[in-house]
């Protein structure tokens, strides 16, 4: 499954920004959901997709938060009926992140018959200790629960995402979570090593020294979950993502193939005619943003050539697909002097980070465990 | 006409922290200079470096008026100076503004060695000593045994002592009789024409050049030509004004004023501090006596992190040499690290004030390289040369003798930690010529010791082992030959020149090994192994490995996620901006500074 980079796909996200509770992990915006703000919620989200383009397909569609599987069933109808809409014609792909407590029959009823195609369940390990840790609101049997249910409702694709590193875990612990997963069937495997954000419970025990980050325990994880994964049938074709064939995120990729999205909801992100912008984080703002004449956008970025360029090997490099540098460099003409570019490209393949086969340059093994580091160099010359 | 008989000019002098800046408060308040509710501590500390640090770095004139006992008027020009030794060069043209001189001392430290240096400074000008004994309050403070000391070691007799304590307002007012009926009245106003000292200078972004003045003789206003005696350069006049302690505009200064002029000069490079200025119509027979030059003791490179900051880092430094005469620098250029400049200091504190001040006042990331000496090197074909930098040192088979230069240091410190003082002394290929007893608690010692040894840490590791108490004063004596080499480090086989110093060869080996072993503490892991090593010609004498770090990877990233993750990445990169790549290794700016504090192997 390749795309033609240069035919622009158009994605949508849909932020719902409502959570039962907060995770010990989690920066994401997300609020805790009371009936008033979710029907103000809905209105402005109507406002919001009014303002999509009428001419334009859209390709993919991401419902993420918070938590979307926490609306009632009637309120997704309601939302993707709004959706629907505004849309030209349904999306060939259609993702719903949901949590494993807040899965049920009805909601998946209703979400099938929207056209929904895939669903993205957070189930983060199957070991209710670990769970725990990481202050989740499900334990093991409700995940299996939900999986059921899903599986009954029959949709083309389903994800599970997987944390790993968590402190406490063993090794084995984390490759019999993959083992668990796979067992379950998912077109789609997400494994995250466990990150420590700002502003997130997890960062203030790390501050507090009560936990700490280890990095070569880490490697061996996260080398240990690409072995597993593999042998297990799922192939890697992003960092942190792996499918089976043909079954991969399109909108996932087609974001990290600098194509365009526009997001709708509080704190979503836009790529969007030739600018990236955010929307207020905050609910209410958002929501008296979307009733003024101008839709309000913050930490908004006027794109050019060569910031698309930079960011295509940032992010086209951590999928395995790699990417083709001489049809970047087409693809945008006006990105000016590269010599230092092609200096660097040079050390880091001298060094083994960075492949270079049928003309696509890729990172080894090695080099997606420097992802970030490889990417501020990258930065640094263009 | 002045009114000379009601003017007294003087400045507080003291040893480091002894409070003369807090005195200041006091004096600042009695007089009303300062509305109460401006006031705040340490006020005449204007800089932010100042008030970061708690000390006082620049002389700070200010203008006041006194009602004294007597019912009259005095105007008062006081000038609060710095405590440091590195800054003793600002004291002494401070003191050549002044007829008096308020010596403090800490009632509970005593003298120490800067109230000695200080205290000669202000005699060899002429002026008269009010001796102060400050913090009374205090519960240690031992007023009989300072007075004793005075007497043994100044000379001066105890009941002459005035009794302060600035922080509690205590004395204050007997201290401001005391200027009164002691500081004689302004000197050589009788002398024909107009003669004023330039004691210190600043560069103002609107005014240009403002020159700080000491009016001796004759008036000056705006509007007239005047010049400089020394190279009789002409300039017109077009402010005048005295500080209160704000620069505040006056119609003329007269003889015994102190203040400010601005002229229409604005060339940086043109002032010379000590210089008299004159009148051009009726010009000044003879110049006032002027400064002694001061040689800089401590090299350092200074180079822009930015090769492109270069020129700008040019005109910075151009300015603060106007603000800072003891300050030297010329271009020179690095391998590693492009263009810059050899900078001359008074000591390291100097060296780390003047750096901090570049990098604020002119907002410019700059490095610096591993302080050094000046050293006399004579070849084996029979010349001589000076070596200012290591990187300069010729060939070990040209080398005939290496001459350092030599210290007397005069070193005051409770008697209890003699022992490990002589100890530090030694490990510093020191010898300690004679002891002195100050009184049964304090001793002094007076040393010769190479300069290069006591550069980096020795007064941090005597304040250390005296907690507190012990004090350092030196005075250069001379050169002597000693076994010396240059110590190289190289990061992945290249050699690091702003890393290179000149040891002596006995010391080479565990200097090289700390020096390795705290770059591999302070460098952070990259993408790749770093091998480093110190050597001594071609011979390897110490080497560190830091392994590549194998992990910097985000998990997630998504469409959200894109301008967040570049925001990230951002920052990082924003980091090493600050550093320097020799090779494909980036050092991080604080890795120079960081590395100057590495102390030989002994304390590892
Ligand atoms: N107890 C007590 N503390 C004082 C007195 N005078 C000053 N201090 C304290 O001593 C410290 C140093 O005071 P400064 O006025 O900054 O000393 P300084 O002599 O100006 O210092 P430098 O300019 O750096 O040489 C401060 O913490 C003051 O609060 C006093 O009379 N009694
Ligand atoms: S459910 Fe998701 S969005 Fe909500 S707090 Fe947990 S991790 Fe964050
Ligand atoms: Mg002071």
């Amino acid at each position: 499954m390749t795309l033609n980079a240069s035919t622009s796909a158009l994605g949508l996200y849909c932020h719902v920004p409502f959570c039962a509770s907060t995770c010990d992990f989690c920066a994401f915006y997300q609020e805790k959901p009371r009936r008033g703000d979710l029907l103000r919620y809905f209105e402005a989200m109507e406002r919001e997709f009014a303002l999509l383009p009428p001419d334009r397909v859209v390709d993919t569609v991401f419902w993420g938060g918070g938590t979307p599987g926490l609306l009632a069933a009637k309120d997704l109808e309601r939302l993707g009926r709004m959706q629907l809409a505004a849309l030209v014609q349904p999306p060939h792909e259609w993702t719903v992140e949901m949590a494993p407590s807040t899965v049920k029959p009805d909601k998946l009823a209703v979400l099938k018959d929207l056209g929904v195609t895939r669903i993205s369940m957070g189930v983060q390990s199957f070991d209710a200790a670990l769970l725990e840790s990481l202050g989740r609101l499900h334990n093991p049997k409700q995940i299996y629960r939900a999986w059921e249910a899903i599986e009954q409702a029959g949709f083309a694709a389903t994800n599970l995402d997987l944390i790993f590193a968590i402190p406490g875990q063993s090794l084995a612990q984390w490759q019999a979570d993959i083992r668990e997963a796979a067992r379950l069937g998912p077109s789609h495997l997400s494994t995250y090593c466990l990150t420590f954000e700002e502003d997130t419970a997890l960062y203030v025990k790390l501050a507090q020294g009560k936990v700490r980050i280890d990095e070569a325990r880490e490697v061996a994880f996260y080398e240990a979950g690409w072995q597993l994964l593999d042998e297990l049938g799922f192939t890697q074709y992003e960092i942190s993502n792996f499918a089976r064939p043909g079954m991969e995120c399109v909108h996932n990729l087609n974001t990290w193939r600098m194509h365009e999205w526009i997001g709708c909801g509080p704190s979503a992100a836009s790529q969007y005619a030739g600018e990236r912008y955010q929307r207020p984080s905050n609910l209410d703002e958002w929501m008296r943003g979307m009733w003024t004449d101008a839709a309000p956008k913050q930490e908004q970025v006027v794109l050019n050539d060569r910031i698309l360029l930079a960011d295509s090997l940032v992010f086209g490099l951590r999928m395995n697909e790699g990417v083709d540098f001489a049809a970047l460099r087409q693809r945008y003409p006006a990105a000016g002097e590269l010599s230092q570019l092609e200096g660097l490209i040079g050390r880091l393949l001298e060094e083994q980070i960075l492949t270079q086969a049928e003309g696509r340059l890729r990172l080894s093994p090695k080099g997606q465990l420097l992802a970030d580091a490889v990417g501020t160099e990258i930065l640094e010359v263009v | 006409m002045p009114d000379l008989h009601h003017t007294r000019n003087f400045c507080i002098i003291a040893h480091v922290d002894h409070g003369k800046t807090t005195l200041s408060d006091r004096i600042l308040e009695l007089t009303r200079t300062v509305e109460m509710r401006d006031m705040k501590e340490q006020l005449l500390d204007s800089m932010d470096l100042e008030r970061e640090r708690g000390i006082t770095i620049k002389s700070h004139p200010v203008s006041m008026v006194y009602r004294a006992r007597d019912g009259q008027d005095y105007a008062f020009n006081l000038i609060d100076t710095p405590g440091h030794v590195d800054f003793s060069y600002e004291v002494s043209r401070s003191l050549a503004a002044c007829e008096g001189a308020m010596l403090l001392i800490d009632a509970a430290q005593g003298i120490e060695a800067q109230t000695v240096a200080n205290a000669h400074l202000a005699l060899e000008q002429g002026l008269e000593i009010i001796p102060v004994i400050n913090k009374i309050d205090l519960p240690s403070a031992d007023v009989p045994a300072i007075q004793q000391q005075l007497e043994d070691v100044l000379a001066i007799p105890a009941e002459e002592a005035v009794l302060t304590s600035a922080k509690n307002g205590l004395g204050i007012e007997d201290l401001l009789e005391a200027a009164v009926a002691r500081v004689p009245q302004p000197r050589w106003a009788e002398v024909e024409g107009l003669r004023m000292l330039i004691f210190d200078c600043i560069y103002d972004t609107y005014k240009g050049v403002i020159c700080y003045v000491r009016v001796f003789s004759g008036t000056v206003k705006a509007n007239d030509s005047i010049l400089t005696m020394s190279d009789g350069m002409k300039a017109q006049v077009k402010e005048v004004g005295k500080f209160s302690p704000a620069m505040t505009k006056q119609d003329s200064l007269q003889a015994g004023d102190v203040g400010y002029i601005v002229t229409n000069r604005r060339d940086v490079a043109e002032i010379k501090l000590g210089d008299t200025i004159t009148l051009t119509n009726t010009p000044a027979k003879e110049m006032l006596p002027g400064y002694k030059e001061v040689s800089p003791m401590v090299f350092s490179g200074i180079y822009p992190i930015d090769t492109s900051d270069y020129n700008k880092l040019k005109a910075g430094m151009g300015k603060l040499r106007l603000n800072d005469a003891a300050f030297v620098y010329q271009s020179e250029n690095s391998v590693a690290l492009g263009f810059g400049f050899r900078c001359g200091f008074l000591g390291l504190l100097h060296m780390e004030i003047i750096q901090e001040r570049i990098r604020r006042e002119y907002d410019l990331d700059v490095i610096s390289t591993y302080p050094s000496v000046v050293y006399f090197v004579t070849k084996t074909d029979g010349e001589t040369i000076e070596v200012h930098n290591p990187v300069n040192l010729p060939d070990p088979a040209e080398i005939d003798h290496i001459e350092e230069p030599m210290i007397n240091a005069s070193i005051h410190l409770p008697s209890t930690s003699i022992g490990d003082v002589l100890a530090l002394v030694s490990e510093k290929r020191g010898l300690c010529e004679h002891t002195e007893t100050i009184d049964e608690k304090r001793v002094m010692l007076v040393c010769r010791l190479p300069l290069n040894e006591i550069l980096v840490d020795f007064n941090d590791r005597l304040k250390s082992i005296t907690h507190g108490y012990g004090s350092m004063d030196y005075e250069m004596a001379g050169y002597e030959q000693a076994k010396l080499c240059r110590l190289d480090i190289m990061v992945n086989g290249e050699s690091v020149d702003a890393f290179s110093s000149i040891v002596h060869k006995d010391k080479a080996e565990g200097r090289g090994r700390a020096l390795c072993k705290r770059l591999k503490e302070i460098l952070p892991r990259q993408m790749f192994k770093i091998a480093i090593q110190a050597s001594i010609g071609s011979q390897v004498i110490a080497r560190e490995t830091i392994s590549a770090y194998r992990k910097d990877v985000t998990a997630k990233c998504y469409g959200g996620d894109i301008s967040r993750k570049r925001k990230l990445l951002e920052k990082q990169k924003e980091g090493k901006k600050r550093m320097k790549n020799i090779g494909s290794v980036s050092i991080p700016q604080d890795a120079f500074i960081k590395i100057l504090k590495t102390s030989d192997g002994g304390s590892s």
